[in-house]
């Protein structure tokens, strides 16, 4: 009549047969069969009703669209947690059932197969591609079609959620920062990775508005327009939780108003695409374009799949031994302390030592490539010996280990076995330890400046010597500009430039001489040295002077950078010590060559020089501090292109400059009106005028 | 002292009148201003709200006719002979201060302390 496995909503009335019978089920359960994994499983199913219920609560009370889907996000989360939790409950049920029945009919052999050992297994930096079409996504005005996505991670039983991204069409990749650890993967583990996502369109707040005006709305609205509201209307695919009887107390899904996910795409990884790297894989798109959660996903997904298998980061077994090492004097054989790890045994000398992190006195590599056996018994100590067999380069080397007795001889032997085991199941994890990271707590997101330029940045004071006041200020920024080269970090726009510098410099004087920014850009990028802060002064306070009053005139094609020994045809040099080498500008050079040819005439236009200045200056550079450098310059200068022979002329006319460093310091009253007026039009400043 | 736009701005005022004073060529008032709907308000050292675009003064030559006026450093122009200074840009400030023809301005200008004083005026005497 009442079968148990079937889901009955029907109200057990207190006292009644029914529930005594339920009663006496559990009780009886409980006697014979190990509830502690049940009971485990019943607390998390518990723990997530909780939060799902919180979550539902939160839902309905929230009144901004963010909140809402964030909220939706984890109801999303603690459901799929609840179904996985109810299946892995049902089939450990089942298996208990089966076990009971097995053992029941025929007496089961002790357990052969063997288990390899579990892992870690980490996804991070997920990033999921996105095709907009271009009209679409270069589009400035209309509305901004949002939707709000988040990733739902899935590997046995475990199940973690990613931030939630709102996406739209001036997004051209999903990103997810997170990194998700799962501790316990078995190596034929199947990661699930499901992508949720939900339409966030502000004018319509789809899961308040009642169906019968949603409906009106929509027939009276256009017919795009409605047919987007009675999609954002519909509940999604996910449907209520169906089981099979794990419980007979089954909880309703509570259907919520408010935003709903969809799943819109979804992908499996498994023990293959397991690298230390960056891979791409396809995902399985669901939904189309009707559908109000549409993204135009460009179908596949990269991220970084690692696994650190257990046998990798921790100690197989360890204990005493004597090792001996074959070829070597046959009679001495070492006592050590062996421990199993990874893809070596390691021998301390003491068991402390593996404590104390000392290195250890040799390694033996037990790996893929490692041949162990037993030996025969020797008939002299009765205890069988443990042969480990290398190949370093060509030769053969082996190892023999002596245990203190049958038993750990033949523990040691199950451990190899097992570690071998392990090392065969979880393949490619175990050529080398692969890095996890683990989440770092939450830094708070650096302030960015306003304007990211180093020009607004810079911040100067009105006041008459403006060459040491830039000065500082270049020194400073150059210093952190190479402090943080020296760190690995450049910008891809810093290698447009050099790259541009070493072609043709005719496109590019536009670029680099135009816009003031720029040039101020290129100032703090030249190579930086105390010693050479002076001239920088000197040139970057001219430079900056000359170069409002020609900014679309100006630079000479043909003259390249100079007044640093290095030049700019040292690009092959510079991706190697960036710090160091890094070009000027050609509008920086430009005018400094005017300039120089011109003297200090006040005011006025500044034309520049067109002609190539004679290869006879081709002088040896005079600065003896960077004479190795200075060599390879005139080297490459030698042997590249003609246009280089320009270059190194104006290297020497740059050389010069220090010398006559001296009239650049006091500008003339043109260039201060000059300063003036720049310092007027600078944006940055904040004017003040005396009335 | 910051907007809401679409609301009128009040604030407590002082009325201050200045004399230009007549140095060679020019018409002198002595003192500067700084802000201006087109520069940066963040920069402004004078102004509770950063994001407050108004006209504000900055310095004032001592024994001017500004100071002699009363006007102090860290006002809020409001006002200059009638046209409005919340809403202008720098150079329009300044020309509006600086005209030929008028030997005079009279200011509407603002601070935080004459709200303070305006309130603790209030607290005082409480209604009845």
């Amino acid at each position: 009549m009442f079968c148990r496995n079937q889901t009955a909503r029907a109200t057990v009335a207190r006292g009644s047969a029914l529930e005594m019978e339920i009663r006496r089920g559990k009780f009886r359960k409980s006697v014979f069969l190990d509830t502690s994994q049940d009971s485990d499983i019943q607390k998390k199913i518990d723990h997530e009703i909780r939060m799902r219920d919180g979550a539902c609560k939160l839902l309905a009370a929230c009144s901004q669209r963010e909140q809402a889907l964030e909220a939706a996000k984890s109801l999303q989360t603690c459901s799929t947690r609840i179904m996985a939790y109810m299946s892995e409950l049902q089939r450990m049920k089942e298996a208990q059932v089966m076990q009971k029945v097995t053992r029941r009919s025929s007496d089961a052999g002790p357990m052969d197969d063997r288990l390899p050992c579990k892992g870690k297994v980490a996804i991070s930096d997920l990033r999921i591609p996105l095709m907009w079409k271009d009209t679409e996504y270069f589009k400035n005005k209309g509305e901004l079609h949002r939707c709000a996505v988040f990733c739902l991670l899935q590997l046995g039983g475990e199940i973690f959620d990613t931030d939630m991204v709102i996406v739209d069409r001036t997004l051209t990749d999903i990103c997810f920062d997170n990194t998700i650890v799962f501790k316990e993967a078995s190596p034929g583990f199947e990661l699930r990775v499901e992508l949720y996502s939900c339409c966030s369109e502000d004018d319509y707040s789809a899961g308040s508005t009642p169906r019968k005006l949603a409906s009106k709305l929509s027939s009276s609205l256009g017919r795009s327009a409605g047919k987007k509201l009675r999609a954002a209307m519909e509940p999604g695919p996910c449907s209520p939780i169906s089981n099979g009887g794990a419980s007979p107390l089954l909880l309703p899904v509570p259907s919520v108003a408010g935003p709903k996910y969809h799943l819109l795409a979804y992908t499996t990884l498994s023990l293959s695409n397991v690298q230390d790297s960056f891979r791409t894989h396809d995902l399985t798109i669901s939904g189309n374009e009707e559908c109000s959660y549409w993204l135009p996903l460009y179908g596949s997904m990269c991220c970084r799949l690692a696994a650190q298998p257990h046998c990798m980061t921790q100690q197989m077994i360890s204990g005493r031994l004597k090792v001996k090492q074959c070829g070597g004097d046959p009679q001495s054989s070492t006592k050590v302390y062996a421990v199993l790890k990874g893809t070596s045994l390691f021998c301390y000398h003491q068991q402390e030592d593996v404590e104390a992190n000392i290195e250890p006195a040799f390694t033996i590599a037990v790996n893929k490539e490692t041949r162990i056996r037993a030996s025969e018994k020797d008939p002299h100590s009765n205890v069988q010996n443990i042969c480990i067999s290398n190949q370093y380069g060509g030769e053969e080397v082996t190892h023999t280990l002596t245990t203190e007795s049958r038993e750990d001889t033949h523990r040691w032997m199950e451990a190899f076995w097992q570690h071998f085991y392990d090392m065969s199941q979880w393949k490619q994890c175990c050529d080398d330890l692969m890095k996890i990271e683990l989440p770092s707590p939450r830094k708070p997101a650096p302030a960015t400046p306003k304007q990211g330029s180093l020009y607004h940045e810079m911040v100067i004071e009105s006041s008459d010597d403006l060459s040491s006041t830039v000065s500082d200020i270049l020194a400073r920024r150059m210093q952190e500009l190479e402090l943080r080269s020296q760190l690995g970090t450049s910008s891809t726009w810093m290698s447009v430039f050099e790259e541009n510098s070493a072609c043709c410099p005719h496109p590019c004087t536009s670029h680099l001489s135009g816009p003031r920014p720029c040039t101020l850009h290129q100032l703090s990028r030249s190579p930086v040295s105390p010693h050479r802060c002076p001239q920088l002064a000197l040139l970057s306070s001219d430079a900056s002077l000359t170069s409002d009053s020609d900014s679309h005139r100006s630079t000479s094609p043909c003259s390249h950078h100079h007044g640093w020994p290095e030049p700019s045809s040292n690009f092959s040099l510079l991706s190697s010590s960036p710090s160091h080498l890094r070009p000027r500008t050609l509008s920086l050079d430009a005018k400094l060559s005017t300039l120089r040819g011109r003297g200090y005439g006040g005011g006025g236009t500044f034309h520049c020089s067109c002609q190539p200045p004679p290869s006879s200056l081709l002088a040896p550079l005079p600065i003896s501090s960077r004479s190795p450098r200075s060599q390879r310059s005139t080297q490459t200068t030698l042997s590249c292109s003609s246009s280089t022979s320009s270059n190194s002329s104006s290297n020497s006319e740059g050389s010069h400059s220090p010398a006559e460093g001296a009239p650049f310091s006091r500008p003339s009253m043109a260039r201060r009106s000059l300063r003036n007026l720049r310092a007027r039009l600078d944006p940055r400043n904040w004017l003040q005028s005396q009335v | 002292m910051s907007f809401v736009p679409g609301q009128p701005v009040t604030a407590v005022v002082q009325r201050i009148e200045i004399q230009k004073l007549q140095q060679g060529d020019n018409l002198i008032l002595g003192f500067s201003i700084g802000g201006g709907i087109d520069q940066d308000p963040g920069q402004n050292p004078f102004s509770e709200d950063k994001t407050d675009k108004g006209i504000y003064v900055t310095r004032i030559t001592p024994g001017g006719p500004a100071d002699v006026a009363g006007l102090m450093m860290g006002d809020k122009i409001m006002q200059v002979n009638g046209w409005d200074m919340t809403m202008v840009t720098h150079d329009r400030a300044r020309k509006r201060l600086t005209k030929k023809n008028e030997g005079v301005v009279r200011l509407l200008v603002t601070r935080k302390s004459l709200e303070e004083v305006v309130k603790q005026s209030m607290n005082k005497y409480p209604r009845q």
